[in-house]
C-alpha cells in the first residue's frame, strides 16, 4: 500500500531545494514511528517520491508525495503524526491509500496551476496590463535554460487558460497549464517574459503552484488528487 | 514577512541558509520573553549548525520559560554586501529580530580565525563594535567557549566572558542580566555584578601595563572585589547535564549533519600540543544507560538516521565495545546507523571495529601528529609504530581501504628527519595494507597525509614556544611533499602558513591585539577562516598601522618567568604543571596517562571536582 500525500511548503521554505526537502520528509517519517517500508540493501531508505518537483522560490499549496507503508496505516492517522512533528510551514492537507497497483505519481502528471502575485508599482501595472496582450500572442519564444545550456522555447502552448485579477493590495494571475514533451512551464520563465512583453524592469513577485494536475476520465485535468 | 529580507534572497547563494523554521526551532513570543538572548555563531550557518555547544545552550535557554533564546549567523559575503546596499539589518533566524534589540547577545569562541566576524556581526547588528561605546540601552555583548581562556584580543569588543563549561553560568548571567535590566540597574553596575559570578571575566573592570620590552607587566583589577583571578567553571554532573536531544534539524546539508552524542568531556592523555585536552579537564563520562536513553531521545526527535560519538577521544571511554553494542542493539531497528570518529591508534579494538561495520563503514582517521618516536614523546603523544601498524593491518583485513592521518609541522624540536618520518609513516600504513592477502583486502589502497602547522595555544606545557618563521614552514612543507613523491597510493595536504601565522598570534596575543582587529575588520578582513577570503597583506598591513610585530607574537619564545596575557585566568591547570610539562617535553620524557595515577596538574586542588585524584 502507498499512502498519497498533499502538502503544502510554506512561503519561508520556498527556497528549501528538492533534495533538502525529500531529506526533510525522510526525517519527519521517521520520527512518527509509523511502520514505513524500507528499501533493501545495504544502506536502507524510504522509498518517497515526490510526483513532481517544485522549483526553488516557489510556493507549493497542493504538492504531492507518495510513501510506501503498511498496510495497516490509516490516511488520518498517517496525516496525524506527521503534521505533529513538521513545522508550520511544511504541513500535510490530506493523504489517501492508494494501492500498490495505482500508477505512480510520477506518471500521472499532466499539467500544473500556478499563482502569481505582485504589488501594484507602476511597473507592477504594466505588467497586468498586458496581461491580456500577451494571452492573445499564439507563441513565445524565449531562452530556456536546460542542462545542455540555453534552448529556444515557445512558452505560450503551456497555458491553456489564464485570467489576471486587481485587487486592493495587488495583482493576481492564475496560470491553467500542460505538461508538454519537452517538459512543464517554469512559472517564473512565464512571468520574466512577460514583463519583458510589457517592456518593465524587474516586477517583485510571489510565485505559488496551487495544484498538481493529472488527466481525468474525460480527458480535462483535474488536481491529481481528484483522481 | 520582511518584504526587504525576502527581495535579498531572491539573489543570494544557497538562500536556503537563511530562512529558518526548521524542524525542532524554538520560536517562542518574543516580546513577552523577561529577556532574550541571541546566540550569535561568527561563522556561517553550515558551520554553526554543525555544533554541539550550540545546540546545548540553546536547548538550556529555550527551556527557561521566561527566556527566549535565538539563533544568529554570519552572512556570506554576497549577501553581506546585499544587506549593507539596502540598509537591512542582522537578525535572528527565529523571530527575525534585529540584533540590537536583544537584552543579551552572545558569541561562542571556536576559532581565533573568526574575530573579524564578531565586530561585523555587532556592526551589522547596529550594535556599536566598541564595548566603551555602548549606551544603556544596548545588548550585553557576551562570548565563551575554548578561544574564551584567552580573552584579552577580543577585550574591546566584549562586555563579559565566560570562561569553561557553559551550562550553568550563562543561566546565571542570563538571570542577573534579567533583574538588572527589570529594576533599572546601569550597565557598568549589572558588569560588576556579572563579575561577581565563577567563570565570569569582565575585562573593563582589569587593567593591563607593560615592561619596557614590550612584554606584558601585570593585568590587574582596577577595584577591590573584583577578583585577582578568574577560575573557570566546571560541571561536576555531567551524567545528569543537560543533553540536546531536539535540536533544530537543518534542511540544507550542514557540516555534521547527525546526532552527536557526548559521551565524555575531558581528556587523561596530556598531548603537550592540545589546548582542548588542558581547558576541560577532568574528564567526565556518562554512563552507557544514559546514553542510550539520549540516543534513543534524539532519534525520536529529530529523525536523523546517523550518530555519531563526540568527545576528545572517543576511545578512551571505559565501556566502549559496551556502549558501542547496546547503542548498535537499539539503533539497528530504526535503521540509524553508527560511527565511531576519532579513535585513537593504541586502543581501536578488534571487536569495536566489528560493531561499527556491522552498521556502517566510517572513515579510517589516526593523528600520530609526529613522524618519529622521538618527537611523539616530546608532544607526549602515546602512539608507537607497532601500534599503529597492528590497527591498519586489522581495519584493512575488515574491509577498510583508506585512511587518513594528522601530522604537525614546526613541532618543539622538530628536525628534518622527524618529518621525512611522516612519509615513512605512510609507508607503514601501506606495508600494513599490503600485508593482508590479496583475497581479504578491499582493492584501492589509499593513504592521505595532512600536516597542520603547530600553533602555540595557551594552557599548553607549549604555551611558551615559537612558531616557525613562513620561509621556515614552507621548507619543511616542500621537503615532506618531495618525500611523498615516490609513493603510489600516498598523498601529502599541509595548511596555509599565512593563516597558521595569525592564529598563533590572536591565540597568544595581548590586548593590544584588538587594535589590529579592528583595523584589520576596518581593511575589509572577514570570513577569514575560508581560503578564499583570507588576505594576508591586510593582515599584515593592520599590524604595521598598529606599530605591533608579528614577530613578536607569533615567533618569539617567551620566557618562563613572563607575565603571560591569560595569566589572569584559571583553567585549573597550574602553572607549575605546565612548567615540568615542557621541560620533560624537551628531554623527549613522557607523562603517563593520569587515568594511571594523577600526575597533579592543579585540578586536584580544587575539591571534589577530579575523581582520577581522589
Ligand atoms: S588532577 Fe590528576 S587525575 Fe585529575 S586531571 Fe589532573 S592529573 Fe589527571
Amino acid at each position: 500500500m502507498r499512502m498519497m500525500v498533499v502538502f503544502e511548503k510554506g512561503a519561508q521554505l520556498r527556497f528549501i531545494g528538492h533534495l533538502d526537502l525529500m531529506r526533510t520528509m525522510q526525517r519527519a517519517l521517521r520520527r512518527t514511528g509509523l511502520p514505513i517500508k524500507y528499501s533493501n540493501g545495504f544502506n536502507p531508505h524510504i522509498r518517497l517520491s515526490f510526483a513532481v518537483p517544485l522549483s526553488v522560490g516557489v510556493i507549493g499549496l497542493r504538492e504531492l508525495m507518495e510513501v510506501p507503508v503498511e498496510d495497516c496505516v490509516t490516511a488520518d492517522e498517517f496525516m496525524q503524526r506527521m503534521n505533529a512533528v513538521l513545522p508550520d510551514c511544511l504541513q500535510i492537507r490530506c493523504c489517501k491509500a492508494v494501492e500498490d497497483t495505482f500508477p505512480a505519481l510520477m506518471s500521472l502528471v499532466a499539467g500544473a496551476d500556478y499563482r502569481i502575485t505582485f504589488v501594484k508599482t507602476a511597473e507592477g501595472k504594466k505588467a497586468a496590463q498586458c496581461f491580456s496582450g500577451f494571452m492573445n500572442l499564439t507563441e513565445y519564444v524565449t531562452n530556456r535554460r536546460t542542462k545542455s545550456g540555453e534552448n529556444p522555447c515557445d512558452i505560450r502552448p503551456f497555458v491553456l487558460a489564464g485570467k489576471c485579477e486587481e485587487a486592493d493590495d495587488g495583482y493576481t494571475i492564475e496560470l491553467h497549464t500542460a505538461a508538454l514533451k519537452n517538459g512543464m512551464l517554469k512559472p517564473a520563465l512565464w512571468f520574466d517574459s512577460l514583463c519583458e512583453y510589457a517592456g518593465c524592469a524587474e516586477v517583485p513577485h510571489l510565485i505559488y503552484r496551487t495544484a498538481i494536475l493529472a488527466k481525468s476520465q474525460n480527458g480535462s485535468l483535474i488536481p491529481m488528487e481528484e483522481l | 514577512m520582511c518584504y526587504d529580507f525576502d527581495a535579498l534572497l531572491n539573489s543570494v547563494e544557497k538562500p536556503a541558509r537563511y530562512t529558518g523554521s526548521e524542524m525542532n526551532a524554538q520560536v517562542k513570543p518574543f516580546a513577552s520573553a523577561d529577556v532574550t538572548f541571541a546566540f550569535c555563531f561568527p561563522d556561517t550557518y553550515e558551520v554553526a549548525m554543525s555544533h554541539l555547544g550550540m545546540k546545548i545552550l540553546y536547548g538550556i535557554l529555550n527551556d527557561l520559560p521566561y527566556a527566549v533564546c535565538e539563533r544568529v549567523c554570519m552572512p556570506w559575503v554576497d549577501m553581506l554586501s546585499k544587506m549593507k546596499e539596502q540598509n537591512v539589518p542582522l537578525c535572528s533566524l527565529e523571530s527575525r529580530t534585529p540584533l540590537k534589540e536583544f537584552d543579551i547577545v552572545g558569541f561562542t569562541l571556536q576559532y581565533e580565525m573568526s574575530y573579524t566576524n564578531i565586530l561585523e556581526m555587532l556592526h551589522l547588528g547596529s550594535i556599536p563594535v566598541k564595548a566603551a561605546q555602548r549606551s544603556e540601552n544596548d545588548p550585553i555583548v557576551v562570548a565563551g567557549g575554548p578561544c574564551a581562556f584567552n580573552p584579552e584580543p577580543l577585550h574591546q569588543f566584549i562586555d563579559a566572558f565566560m570562561i569553561g563549561d557553559g551550562e550553568d553560568v550563562i543561566v546565571e548571567l542570563t538571570d542577573i542580566i534579567r533583574d538588572c535590566r527589570k529594576n533599572g540597574i546601569s550597565r557598568r553596575e549589572c558588569l560588576k555584578k556579572l563579575a561577581s559570578l565563577r567563570g565570569v571575566y569582565v575585562p573593563s573592570l582589569y587593567h593591563d601595563e607593560y615592561n619596557e620590552d614590550g612584554t606584558l607587566k601585570s593585568i590587574t583589577p582596577v577595584e577591590d572585589n573584583i577578583p585577582q583571578r578568574v577560575l573557570k567553571c566546571i560541571v561536576t554532573d555531567f551524567e545528569n547535564a543537560y543533553v540536546p536531544t531536539h535540536p533544530p534539524v537543518p534542511y540544507v546539508q550542514v557540516v555534521f549533519d547527525r546526532i552527536m552524542l557526548e559521551i565524555m568531556r575531558g581528556c587523561t592523555r596530556g598531548c603537550r600540543f592540545c589546548q582542548a585536552g588542558m581547558l576541560y579537564r577532568p574528564v567526565r563520562e556518562r554512563s552507557v544507560d544514559r546514553l542510550v536513553e539520549v540516543a534513543r531521545e534524539s532519534v525520536e526527535n529529530t529523525g536523523y538516521e546517523e550518530i555519531s560519538l563526540s568527545s576528545l577521544s572517543s576511545s578512551d571511554y571505559s565501556c566502549i565495545s559496551q556502549l558501542a553494542e547496546k547503542l548498535s542493539e537499539e539503533l539497528k531497528d530504526k535503521r540509524v546507523s553508527l560511527s565511531l570518529p576519532s579513535l585513537r591508534v593504541d586502543k581501536f579494538v578488534q571487536d569495536t571495529l566489528t560493531h561499527t561495520q556491522k552498521v556502517k563503514k566510517s572513515s579510517l582517521t589516526f593523528a600520530p601528529e609526529a613522524g618519529t618516536q622521538r618527537l611523539r614523546d616530546v608532544i607526549n603523544k602515546n602512539v608507537t609504530e607497532e601500534d599503529l601498524s597492528n590497527t591498519l593491518t586489522n581495519a584493512f583485513s575488515n574491509g577498510w581501504n583508506a585512511v587518513k592521518l594528522y601530522f604537525m609541522t614546526g613541532l618543539p624540536t622538530e628536525t628534518d628527519e622527524d618529518l621525512l618520518g611522516i612519509a615513512e609513516m605512510a609507508k607503514l600504513a601501506a606495508n600494513a595494507y599490503y600485508s593482508v592477502p590479496k583475497q581479504q583486502r578491499v582493492k584501492g589502497l589509499r593513504v592521505t597525509c595532512s600536516a597542520s602547522v603547530f600553533v602555540p595555544k595557551p594552557f599548553t606545557p607549549f604555551q611558551w614556544c615559537a612558531q616557525d618563521r613562513p620561509e621556515e614552514v614552507l621548507r619543511k612543507q616542500h621537503m615532506v611533499k618531495d618525500a611523498f613523491r615516490p609513493l603510489k597510493s600516498a598523498a601529502f595536504h599541509y595548511h596555509d602558513s599565512g593563516v597558521s601565522q595569525m592564529e598563533a598570534c590572536f591565540a597568544v596575543g595581548d590586548r593590544r591585539l584588538s587594535n589590529v582587529l579592528y583595523r584589520a575588520w576596518e581593511l575589509g578582513c572577514l570570513l577569514d577562516g575560508w581560503t578564499e577570503q583570507f588576505h594576508y597583506d591586510l593582515w599584515k598591513q593592520a599590524f604595521d598601522d598598529c606599530g605591533l610585530s608579528i614577530d613578536f607574537y607569533a615567533h618569539r619564545v617567551r620566557d618562563l618567568d613572563e607575565v603571560l596575557p591569560w595569566d589572569h585566568i584559571d583553567a585549573g591547570i597550574s602553572k607549575s604543571f605546565l612548567k615540568r610539562e615542557y621541560e620533560k617535553a624537551l628531554r623527549a620524557e613522557t607523562t603517563r596517562d593520569c587515568r594511571e595515577g594523577c600526575n597533579g596538574c592543579g585540578l586536584q586542588k580544587l575539591k571534589g571536582v577530579c575523581s582520577g585524584c581522589e
